[in-house]
């Protein structure tokens, strides 16, 4: 019996397409897990299946019926349960108050606190999930904030539940439980699809996989065909190492294999960094030179957003000691809305405010900054002087990336500098970072475009859990990189945590 | 010794409780509003409108529960625009409710001109008639015989059972801690904004009504700052029904106090225990003075 | 983006419109012709020198304590304590005047003038380092400042410093009181405006210029439009809260120069008449631009003066009922314009 089949499903967000003609089904009482990097479309699919997002074409059936779900509050009714990446809890509330919100069990004067408290204790036994329902959330570790919302979704009768990246907020003690909390789950019939990227964890429970890569269903296999080694590799794909630079003058860019001492300009010796009780950054141990692109890479959250804030003087709250003999850092953020730019104002504008000296912007000055940036970086403006936000994606990023570099700082960090951007653009973009290698500047690249990042790159620094578990240099670097395959599935490998 | 004597009278033990009604209701008021994730800092307003109207009312009619239950309808409607404007176009709370207090204490002023001819007074009218039986215990009669102020002792409990106990108050507040989180349930979260934002303007209209009863008129600048002191009040309680009530105690006793002072010793600065409920108030907010928190989505348009 | 302005704009003028159409029912209500009311509401303030010297005379506090407002406003810093940094300013300027009458008038007055606005930026402090520190809007902590300010100014005054029996302070010099408009122009004559007014356009027009034309008027919207983006861009924002806040706060004082200076010559409880929250309609009106305060300035000491033009026909206190409606007209137009804005881009 198919617990959900997916027919055909296609999601698109304007020209992206984040769902591309996906095709499978999950059985009834089994763990199936689907696997893929950040974008390649799980996340999606699952909002689809669960009526957050509204499918362009396909079917969906579950147990073998068809359903076209309007919201969230169906698929709950039809016994589907979400476990969201981020809690949906109520701080002030206790765990009681969270689970029985919106299904609540009414006597005459109000709610029947007796007979709510029997029938979640005895989910809490059955289960084992060792909850204190009068405990408040603000009170609660997360991962009793994650079972209080495995109960929520007890509570409800869900019998497929959907988990996207469970453990991602888990102690390696409360991950141990959470399986052994999946596998009562099984037990007890009930169907669970689990999204995730960590391979061990696959190894460990899934009964099924499926890996989607770019939008596509690209591999299934069952438990008893499983290769980790194999999955690795279909999560990453096969990547032709292409050349991203078209400048004429350079046909391929060169990379570094040795570095002098003198021209340490930023260096970690180290570095930890916790916040809120949890390891962000471990023991981080790096320089940085004259003339360097030093790339990072990493499964996203594995340290990489600390890591630049940290450089950048954004977040002092390390141990360890960082000396950098450079006055000050330009930064290219990896999310241009959110902290790129200042949307309500123009290239001009968002240029010089970060500018030293110039007080006062005249006109003319902001005209003559702006058409600087757009000459000389090819921005396309719908009129000089419009706001950034009216800007195409690609052409914000440009102007970002000119703005930060127009800066003339000794270190620029670019942080997925080409994410969203298209192929010229962001060949350009390359371009335009190797030009200030060859200016003798530092350059930290972080990126979770491997391509990009051995293209670029004269030493790589492979992260994992805050820690940095390789730096790829020298000979071994560069040789690789003429076989690149091989050295891209050593890196896909590190980067999921498995020792090489 | 006169002065201390005199605070430990029954007679100022029941002036206490008296006032305490207006900054009960009025705290109680903003405190629903605000569980529901509503802003209101209009309470002023809403006292003043309802206090006014049931001057006006009871005046026509000649019957002060008739006044009353115009004040009411009145207060409801008001509010209902308030929601309006809070909870369907999403403005910014705050200075929806500045402009709120400007329209109600602007109409009044302007109302009292045109229907009074006086700048300040309504004419007189008779009061509520007192609940007999419990009018006649001595001393306290004037309490106990007292609809609204009874009805503000039981609302310390009515309003923490609802808030606390009942389906209605958890969905009530899940809109106000996290609306996000409560829709994901299936609660209709605008729905209980609206319910707050109303039960908002029942009770301050009620607050208003009960201070124009006492004084048997609507005077200009009757309700003094009170919408603001119930805020106040509201803070300092926690927003807890039963931490308000004595919050309110606390203010009624300063405001008794002042009365007593400005009698038996009128040279005492008055000032400073005016302005005391507003101090407290930033100390607590700064956390001098205990810890408090607002519900975690409290004034976030959602 | 031209178009942008020009929907603000639009949006600005139909939230006067509406206004306009509601007072006129209400006016129809009372049983009165509205053409009638607003003919001779235009005739008595704009046909003579008076009425408009008492229409500058009453928006010349409005457009500095609006545009203080409005700086907060343009770093989302939500200022409603400008009712009691204004008062607490105006106060201790009256004071410093008093105490410095003797020394010639390019002394004292910017003594007294300075003395003021720190005052006034000291209250403004307060509110910052609390949302700073503590993590408490500005909102809660200005209202209560408010009271807190002005029961404070209340007792310095009456306790210690007021005329027996009133409650103002003593006169100030007159060798500090400002030149009245009609010493120049005649046709002001019996008029209370100042020199106090050209005072107040040259702050709007300076703030102006501050807030759209310098770097540093650049980070403070900055800051108001994206506070992460802010930080990554290299703006100290806990810093620039508090620069904010203290200044926009000690603007406010300003506006009892025209009151002390240029026409009582003295400080007065109650002198400020809710100027503050006043001001806040103001700013709203001109979405924070100096120059369009000037004209939602003098729009409303237009209403103001212009309630008491038509107080035989119509109670003056109808004009506190248009200002609370246009409040409330610009907020909801504004969110109606929003989103068709909104709706246009997609």
């Amino acid at each position: 019996m198919k617990a959900v089949e997916f027919k055909n499903i296609t999601k698109t967000f304007g020209n992206f397409r984040a769902n591309d003609d996906i095709s499978f089904s999950i059985e009834k009482n089994s763990i199936h897990c689907i696997l893929g990097e950040n974008g390649a479309g799980k996340s999606t699919l699952m909002k689809v299946l669960f009526g957050s997002y509204k499918k362009d074409s396909g079917e969906i059936y579950v147990n073998e019926n068809p359903v076209n779900f309007k919201s969230p509050l169906d698929a709950i009714k039809s016994g589907i349960g979400m476990l969201y990446q981020h809690f949906m809890l109520i701080e002030d509330f206790t765990i009681l108050e969270n689970v029985i919100l919106g299904s609540e069990i009414t006597a005459k004067t109000g709610i029947n606190y007796t007979e709510s408290k029997r029938r979640l204790n005895s989910l809490i036994d059955k289960y084992k999930l060792d909850l204190n329902l009068d405990d408040k959330v603000s009170d609660i570790s997360i991962g009793a904030a994650q079972k209080t919302e495995l109960l929520k979704l007890l509570y409800r009768d869900s019998e497929i539940l959907i988990f996207d990246e469970p453990t991602a907020v888990l102690s390696p003690i409360e991950v141990e439980n959470f399986f052994k909390i999946i596998r009562n789950f099984k037990e007890d019939g009930k169907t669970i699809i689990l999204i995730t990227h960590k391979l061990n964890e696959v190894k460990e429970i899934a009964d099924e996989v499926s890996v989607l890569r770019k939008g596509k269903l690209v591999y299934s296999v069952k438990r008893e065909n499983l290769d980790i080694k194999e999955l690795g590799k279909q999560i990453i794909g096969d990547l032709e190492l292409s050349i991203v630079i078209s400048d004429d003058n350079l046909q391929a860019p060169e990379a570094k294999a040795e570095f002098e001492e003198i021209d340490v300009l930023l260096s970690l010796q180290n570095i930890t960094l916790t916040e809120n009780g949890l390891t962000k950054l471990f023991n981080i141990n790096l320089d940085l030179h004259k003339g360097e692109i030093l790339g990072v890479c990493g499964v996203e959250g594995n340290g990489q957003s600390e890591l630049i804030e940290l450089i950048s003087g954004l977040n002092k709250n390390y141990t360890g000691l960082y000396s950098k003999n450079v006055r000050k850092i330009s930064l290219v953020p990896d999310d241009r809305l959110k902290k790129g730019m200042i949307k309500e104002f123009s290239i001009g504008e968002n240029l010089l405010m970060r500018l030293p000296g110039k007080n006062v912007f005249s006109k003319r000055l902001l005209k003559e900054k702006e058409q600087e940036v757009i000459a000389e970086y090819d921005v396309r403006v719908p009129e000089v002087g419009d706001i950034m936000e009216n800007l195409s994606g690609g052409n914000q990023q440009k102007a970002i990336v000119a703005r930060e570099i127009k800066l003339n700082c000794d270190v620029i960090i670019f942080s997925q500098p080409t994410r969203g951007v298209d192929i010229k653009a962001s060949s350009f973009i390359h371009q335009k970072i190797y030009n200030e290698k060859m200016n003798g500047k530092g350059i930290l690249l972080v990126s979770a475009d491997l391509d990009e990042l051995l293209a670029l790159s004269d030493r790589l620094a492979v992260l994992f859990k805050g820690k940095i578990v390789k730096i790829f240099a020298g000979d071994e670097f560069l040789s690789g990189k003429q076989n690149s395959k091989e050295l891209i599935g050593k890196i896909g490998q590190l980067m999921i945590g498995m020792e090489l | 010794m006169d002065l201390f004597g005199s605070i430990l009278s029954v007679a100022f033990f029941a002036q206490v409780l008296r006032l305490f009604t207006p900054y009960y209701l009025g705290a109680s008021a903003a405190n629903f509003s605000e569980r529901s994730g509503v802003v209101n800092i209009a309470i002023e307003g809403f006292m003043i409108s309802a206090a006014f109207s049931f001057a006006l009312f009871s005046i026509v009619f000649g019957n002060p529960f008739a006044g009353m239950f115009f004040a009411l309808i009145i207060g409801i409607l008001l509010s209902l625009l308030f929601a309006l404007f809070t909870i369907k176009l999403k403005v910014n709370q705050i200075i929806a409710g500045v402009g709120f207090n400007l329209l109600m204490a602007g109409a009044s002023k302007f109302l009292i001109v045109l229907i009074f001819k006086s700048s300040s007074n309504t004419s007189r009218f008779e009061s509520f008639y007192q609940i007999p039986l419990l009018k006649d215990i001595p001393v306290i009669g004037n309490i106990s015989g007292d609809y609204i102020i009874l009805f503000s002792f039981a609302l310390v409990f009515i309003g923490n059972h609802i808030l606390f106990k009942t389906r209605f108050g958890l969905r009530l507040r899940s809109a106000g801690e996290n609306p996000a989180a409560g829709e994901s349930l299936g609660v209709n979260v605008r729905l209980y904004k609206l319910y707050g934002v109303l039960i908002c303007g029942f009770l301050a209209s009620l607050g208003g009504i009960w201070l124009a009863s006492n004084q048997n008129t609507y005077s200009d600048g009757m309700i003094a700052g009170r919408g603001f002191i119930a805020i106040a009040a509201m803070i300092i309680g926690k927003w807890k029904p039963v931490n308000i009530f004595f919050a309110c105690i606390m203010f009624a006793f300063f405001e008794a106090l002042e009365i007593l002072l400005q009698v038996s010793m009128p040279d005492f600065p008055t000032q400073i225990i005016q302005m005391l409920p507003y101090f407290i108030t930033i100390l607590v907010l700064i956390g001098f003075i205990g810890k408090t928190k607002p519900p975690a989505a409290d004034g976030i348009s959602y | 983006m031209n178009k942008r302005i020009i929907v603000n704009i639009v949006s600005v003028l139909v939230s006067i419109f509406v206004t306009f159409l509601l007072t006129s029912i209400l006016i129809l209500l009372i049983g009165k012709n509205p053409i009638d009311i607003f003919v001779m509401m235009f005739s008595e303030v704009l046909g003579s020198g008076y009425g408009i010297g008492q229409t500058l005379f009453k928006a010349t506090p409005l457009i500095i304590c609006g545009t203080g407002i409005a700086f907060c406003f343009h770093a989302s810093l939500f200022n409603i304590g400008a009712e009691g940094q204004l008062n607490a300013g105006a106060f201790v300027m009256s004071l410093v005047a008093l105490k410095l009458g003797a020394l010639p008038l390019v002394i004292a007055l910017p003594a007294s003038l300075l003395a003021g606005f720190i005052i006034s930026a000291l209250v403004g402090y307060v509110p910052a380092i609390i949302k700073i520190k503590k993590g408490v809007s500005e909102v809660i902590t200005t209202i209560m400042l408010n009271f807190v300010i002005i029961a404070l100014v209340n007792y310095f005054l009456i306790e210690f410093l007021a005329v027996k029996s009133t409650v103002r302070t003593e006169k100030i010099s007159d060798s500090l009181m400002l030149p009245q408009l009609s010493d120049y122009f005649n046709s002001f004559q019996g008029s209370s405006a100042n020199l106090s007014i050209i005072f107040a356009l040259a702050l709007a027009v300076f703030f102006y210029f501050v807030i759209y034309k310098t770097k540093l008027g650049y980070k403070i919207r900055a800051l108001g439009y994206n506070e992460t983006a802010s930080k990554y861009l290299g703006i100290r924002t806990n810093a620039l809260t508090i620069f904010s806040f203290m200044l926009g706060a000690g603007l406010t004082s300003f506006a009892g120069m025209n009151f002390i200076m240029g026409y009582k010559g003295y400080y007065e409880l109650g002198f400020s008449n809710n100027i503050g929250f006043t001001a806040i309609a103001v700013a709203l009106l001109a979405k924070n631009n100096p120059l369009g305060i000037i004209l939602s300035s003098l729009l409303f000491g237009f209403l103001d003066f212009g309630g008491l033009a038509v107080n035989t026909e119509i109670p003056k206190e109808i004009m506190l009922v248009v200002q609370a409606l246009v409040i409330l007209s610009i907020i909801s137009i504004n969110k109606l314009t929003e989103k068709y804005l909104n709706k246009q881009k997609i």
